[in-house]
C-alpha cells in the first residue's frame, strides 16, 4: 500500500501488498501480512545492501497480458522486475541472493489442481535458475498463512505463521 | 444502458487514480501523511446509501457537481471530528479538538467552515483529474459547496442524479486515511444516468450486461444474504439478521486488502454451476468460540485460544447449512441449479484463507463481482462476514439468462434491522 508524503532517510516500515513490489537499500523492511498460496520473494545483494521484496500472485507473466504493467502480479516477471531495479539503483547481478515463504496450499478443491501454491514456488525456482540466482532459504508450501518481513540491509527475512504447531510460529531465513 | 467488465474495469481504474491524486494532494496541503485504503464500485440501492449517511454520527460534506465527459456530483464525506481534527490541523493549532472551531451550538464557525471546504475541494478536485487522466478528456467542476448534517436529506434532497430508494446506483467510493490517527474520508460520486449511458457505451468492449438485470444481482444479493441469516437462527438459537448487503466490483487484489489483520476462523467452499465461484463464511475467534458454545452447550475441549474436533465439526457444519441456504438463494432468483463442494474448515491469518480463491480466478479475471455480507446477532458475539466470489463469464452468462420481469415477482422478504449490539 503505498504512503504519501513518507519523509525521505529514515528507515521506514513499507507495506507490499499482492501484485506489487518494492526495492530498498539498509533498515527498511518490507512486510507482507498474510500470504497464503502467494509467494513472497526477497532478492538482496549483500555488498550493496540493496534488495527487495515481491509479493507475487501467480506464476506465469510471460503467458499474461497485462505482466508489463503489473510485473509483481507474477512470480518469473516479479524476480526479473525486481533484480532489474535493484542493478538500477547499484546492486551488483552477480552477487544477488533469493529467499523465498509462502506458497501454501490452504483448501483442497477440485478447481485448484495439483495445488495452486506450489504452481508459484515451481515457477519462481524456475526462473531463479534460469537468472542464475542461487536460492539460498525457503520455507514454502504446507496448509497455512504466512506473514513476511524482509530487511534488505541485513538480507535476513522474519517468517512468521498462525501454526499452532510450529515453534513460535516464527522462522528466520 | 449496458455495462461490461471492461468498462467497469476502467471506472475502477479512475476511482483508484482519482483517490490516489486525492491522498497525495492532502498530503501536500497539511503535511500529514495519507494512505488510500480500499477502493470499490459499489451498487447500491438509495436506501442503503442513506442509511450510510443516517448512522448516528453527524456528517460533514463538501460536493461539487461536474459537467463535461461526467455529469453528477462528487462528494468527499467525513464524520464530524475528523473535519475538524483536518481543520486543526490546517491552523496549526495542537490543541484540543474543539479549540474554537465551533460555536456555542455545535456549528462550525466560519474559519473552519471555509478551511473544510477548502480541503474538501482539493481533495474532490484530485479525483476528478485522475478520472480525467484515466479517459483522457476533461471535467468541469462547479464551485464547492459545503453540507452538515446528520440524515441524508440535506446531502441528496436536492441532487437529481441520487438514486431514489429503490434505484440501484453505481457508486465509486474510496477511503483515505492518515497514517497513526482517527481521521478517514469517504468519496462517492453520483453520475447521471444518461452520462452514465453514454460513457458505458464508450468504454464497452463486448455486448454487456442490460444495466436493469442487475436489479438480478441486487436480489441474488439479499435472497442468499437472508437464507444464511435464517440458517444460523436455526442451527444455533441465536437471533441473527443481516447488517450489510453489498455488491461490490473490484480488482482482485483488493479482496485481501479489507479482509481484518488478524487470526479468523473460516468455512471455506467452492461451487459449481451457473455461475460457479467460491463462497467463505469468516468469523472473528470470538464469535467463534460463542457459536460453537451454542451450539455444543457442553464444556468441550476448547483450550482457551485454539478449537477442538467438536467446535471445528460444529463450525464446518454451521458452514456447510449457511452455504447451502445461500446458494439456494442464488439459484432460485437465477432459476439455476448451484451445487457446493465438501466445507474446508480454515483457523488462519484471514487474508491468507482468501489469496488462494483470488489467485484461482486470477488466471482468467483481473476483477470480480463480490458479494459482500455480513450478518450479527443482537446483544452476542456473532460476526460473521461473507464472500461470495463468482467467475465473472459465469456471473455474465446467468445474468443475461435471467428474465428480470420474473423476478419483479418474487416476494422480497429480508428487511435490515436495527442491531444495537456493540
Amino acid at each position: 500500500m503505498k504512503t504519501y508524503g513518507t519523509e525521505p532517510g529514515a528507515p521506514t516500515s513499507v507495506q507490499v501488498g499482492i501484485s506489487e513490489l518494492v526495492v530498498s537499500d539498509g533498515d527498511d523492511t518490507l512486510k507482507s501480512y498474510g500470504l497464503g498460496s502467494c509467494l513472497a520473494i526477497a532478492l538482496y545483494d549483500p555488498d550493496s545492501a540493496i534488495g527487495g521484496l515481491a509479493h507475487a500472485m501467480l506464476p506465469d507473466g510471460d503467458a499474461a497480458d497485462n505482466s508489463d504493467r503489473k510485473p509483481g502480479k507474477y512470480a518469473d516477471t516479479a524476480i526479473r522486475a525486481l533484480l532489474r531495479r535493484m542493478v538500477e539503483q547499484g546492486a551488483s547481478y552477480t552477487s544477488v541472493e533469493a529467499k523465498i515463504a509462502g506458497g501454501s496450499d490452504m483448501f483442497e478443491f477440485e478447481s485448484f489442481g495439483d495445488g495452486i501454491g506450489q504452481r508459484n514456488i515451481a515457477a519462481a525456482r524456475a526462473e531463479l535458475e534460469k537468472l542464475g540466482v542461487p536460492l539460498v532459504a525457503e520455507d514454502v508450501g504446507g496448509e497455512y498463512g504466512r506473514t513476511v518481513e524482509f530487511t534488505p540491509g541485513s538480507g535476513r527475512l522474519v517468517v512468521k505463521t498462525a501454526d499452532e504447531s510450529a515453534d513460535n510460529g516464527v522462522t528466520e531465513l | 444502458m449496458k455495462l461490461d467488465v471492461n468498462a467497469l474495469g476502467t471506472f475502477y481504474r479512475m476511482a483508484r487514480e482519482g483517490a490516489g491524486l486525492a491522498a497525495g494532494r492532502l498530503t501536500h496541503m497539511t503535511d500529514v501523511e495519507t494512505q488510500v485504503g480500499v477502493t470499490k464500485l459499489n451498487f447500491m440501492r438509495g436506501q442503503e446509501i442513506q442509511r450510510d449517511f443516517e448512522d448516528a454520527t453527524e456528517t460533514v460534506a463538501v460536493r461539487v457537481q461536474l459537467s463535461g465527459a461526467i455529469e453528477g456530483y462528487s462528494m468527499i464525506v467525513f464524520e464530524r471530528e475528523s473535519a475538524l481534527r483536518i481543520v486543526e490541523t490546517l491552523r496549526g493549532d495542537s490543541d484540543e479538538i474543539d479549540a474554537g472551531a465551533e460555536t456555542d451550538d455545535g456549528e462550525f464557525d466560519e474559519m473552519a467552515r471555509s478551511a473544510a471546504t477548502e480541503v474538501g475541494h482539493i481533495m474532490n478536485s484530485g479525483f476528478i483529474d485522475g478520472w480525467a487522466d484515466v479517459l483522457e478528456t476533461v471535467i468541469d467542476v462547479s464551485t464547492p459547496e459545503f453540507v452538515q448534517g446528520e440524515t441524508a436529506q440535506p446531502f441528496f434532497a436536492d441532487i437529481e442524479a441520487a438514486p431514489d430508494d429503490d434505484d440501484l446506483a453505481l457508486l465509486f467510493q474510496s477511503r483515505i486515511e492518515t497514517v497513526d490517527t482517527e481521521v478517514g474520508f469517504s468519496h462517492y460520486l453520483f453520475p447521471r444516468r444518461d452520462s452514465m449511458a453514454s460513457l458505458l457505451d464508450r468504454l464497452r468492449t463486448s455486448g454487456g450486461i442490460e444495466y436493469d438485470k442487475l436489479d438480478g444481482f441486487d436480489r441474488m444479493a439479499e435472497r442468499g444474504a437472508e437464507e444464511v441469516a435464517q440458517a444460523a437462527t436455526t442451527m444455533t438459537g441465536i437471533d441473527t439478521s443481516v447488517e450489510i448487503r453489498r455488491l461490490n466490483f473490484v480488482s482482485l487484489e483488493a479482496i485481501p486488502e479489507q479482509v481484518a489483520d488478524e487470526k479468523l476462523v473460516g468455512v471455506a467452499f467452492e461451487f459449481d454451476g451457473l455461475p460457479s465461484g467460491y463462497l467463505l463464511f469468516l468469523f472473528d475467534e470470538d464469535s467463534a468460540h460463542e457459536i460453537a458454545d451454542a451450539m455444543v452447550p457442553m464444556d468441550v475441549d476448547g483450550d482457551g485460544d485454539g478449537f477442538g474436533e467438536m467446535e471445528t465439526s460444529a463450525i464446518t457444519e454451521l458452514g456447510n447449512i449457511m452455504a447451502s441456504g445461500f446458494l439456494d438463494g442464488w439459484a432460485n432468483v437465477l432459476d439455476t441449479t448451484i451445487d457446493h463442494s465438501p466445507p474446508e474448515f480454515v483457523h488462519d491469518m484471514g487474508t491468507a484463507a482468501v489469496d488462494p480463491v483470488i489467485i484461482q480466478l486470477g488466471e482468467t479475471q483481473e476483477f470480480a463481482f463480490v458479494f459482500d455480507t455480513v450478518v450479527v446477532a443482537d446483544g452476542q458475539e456473532f460476526d460473521c462476514e461473507i464472500y461470495a466470489i463468482p467467475d465473472e463469464d459465469d456471473l455474465e452468462r446467468a445474468l443475461n439468462d435471467l428474465d428480470v420481469d420474473r423476478i419483479e415477482g418474487t416476494p422480497t422478504t429480508a428487511e435490515f434491522q436495527d442491531v444495537t449490539n456493540t
